[in-house]
């Protein structure tokens, strides 16, 4: 009778909603022994993997940094001998890609921009007057 | 003549207009087909080892035949030339998903994340000398977007294995892994940063640099100015 009577008493439930660690503890509380052991193994994986992601990147920046000093001297050595160069150079590093653009030009581009606008306006004028 | 040249500029205006318009237009019309057809292009960006393990489950529930055909498609489904049908779709996605091991279904979720899963893109102009109060908090809004993102609602309502228990534990400890390979990237960039920075040091004085911060779910495109005192 006791025990009936234990069963109405209203749980305390919270106000708020259940939050996304709530549902994981939920899922977690959930799992069987062999899951929760695929889970633990699962979860030691990724930190090595991490670890050895971590490594490579190490690597990938060291190595990026010696290409880098390579394209360095190769640059200051067309700077001294030659007018005009362009080198785009792509790097694969620790976090990403850098990308590098080297260029020298005697011709000033402005000069060669305003030219072109200049003679695109004497052509439209002369159409204009010609009509 | 200038009603021309209005004509002619109006035309060029309306025909830019809609040739930036028409990869949005596309993404809209999606079929049902197209659909289950990315999906399992998702599916078999799988890793080597773990597409191997994908395709003996597929042998052992669905038979040699079947298997020696979806190993035989499967480069001709990823290149689009073969579109898979109703069928391989439903067995891949619907089916064996739940009789995968754990660290399977993590591999197929952790594809299906960074296919779906919305990213971050962003572009930032730094200086070299003073890069890292603009990319901190970009840094810091991929990592947690990695840790609170979700797989997008129509994808959770037709694959219905993700509601499952197990499945909601990989993707938490999927969040987290990613997490904590976008914080390793922040340690690392120190070192960028000093390499790039005696690169600008030493090359001629007309050197860009941009830097592309690739993670899982996300990116960030660097344009790297020379230091202030510079006065470049």
């Amino acid at each position: 009778m006791g025990d009936e009577n234990d069963d109405l008493i209203p749980q305390r439930q919270s106000l708020f909603p259940l939050n996304a660690d709530d549902i994981v503890d939920n899922a977690l509380q959930s799992l069987d022994e062999q899951q929760a052991k695929e889970v633990t193994k699962k979860a030691a994986d990724e930190v090595v993997k991490i670890a050895v992601e971590k490594r490579k990147a190490e690597y990938r920046s060291d190595r990026a940094q010696e290409e880098m000093r390579n394209l360095i001297s190769n640059a200051n050595l067309l700077d001294e001998k030659v007018d005009d160069f362009k080198i785009n150079s792509t790097f694969e590093t620790a976090t990403g890609t850098t990308s590098v653009e080297i260029k020298k030009s005697k011709t000033n581009t402005t000069l060669i921009i305003v030219g072109v606008v200049l003679i695109v306006l004497l052509t439209l004028l002369l159409i204009f007057v010609k009509w | 003549m200038l009603y021309l040249l209005l004509f002619i500029f109006a035309s060029f205006v309306v025909v830019l207009y809609r040739w930036r318009l028409a990869p949005f237009q596309r993404q809209k019309k999606l079929t049902r087909s197209q659909e289950n057809a990315n999906l399992v292009k998702v599916l078999l960006e799988l890793d080597t080892d773990s597409r191997e393990e994908l395709f003996n489950l597929y042998q052992q529930q669905f038979g040699k035949n079947a298997a020696r055909y979806a190993r035989n498609t499967y480069q001709k489904w990823k290149a689009d030339s073969v579109r898979p049908n109703k069928q391989t779709f439903s067995r891949f996605l619907i089916s064996l998903p739940r009789l995968m091991s754990f660290d399977l279904k993590c591999e197929v979720l952790r594809e299906l994340r960074e296919a779906y899963c919305p990213r971050g893109e962003y572009s930032v102009t730094v200086s070299i000398d003073d890069w890292k109060p603009s990319l901190t908090p970009l840094v810091e809004e991929i990592i947690q977007r990695a840790t609170t993102v979700q797989l997008p609602a129509s994808l959770q309502r037709r694959l219905t294995w993700l509601a499952e228990d197990n499945t909601a534990v990989a993707n938490a400890l999927l969040a987290e892994s990613q997490a904590r390979e976008s914080r390793n990237a922040m340690t690392l960039l120190e070192k960028e940063f000093s390499n790039i920075e005696e690169l600008l040091d030493n090359a001629p004085r007309n050197t860009r640099i941009s830097h592309v911060l690739k993670f899982p779910l996300g990116s960030i495109k660097v344009n790297i100015k020379r230091g202030s005192e510079d006065g470049r």
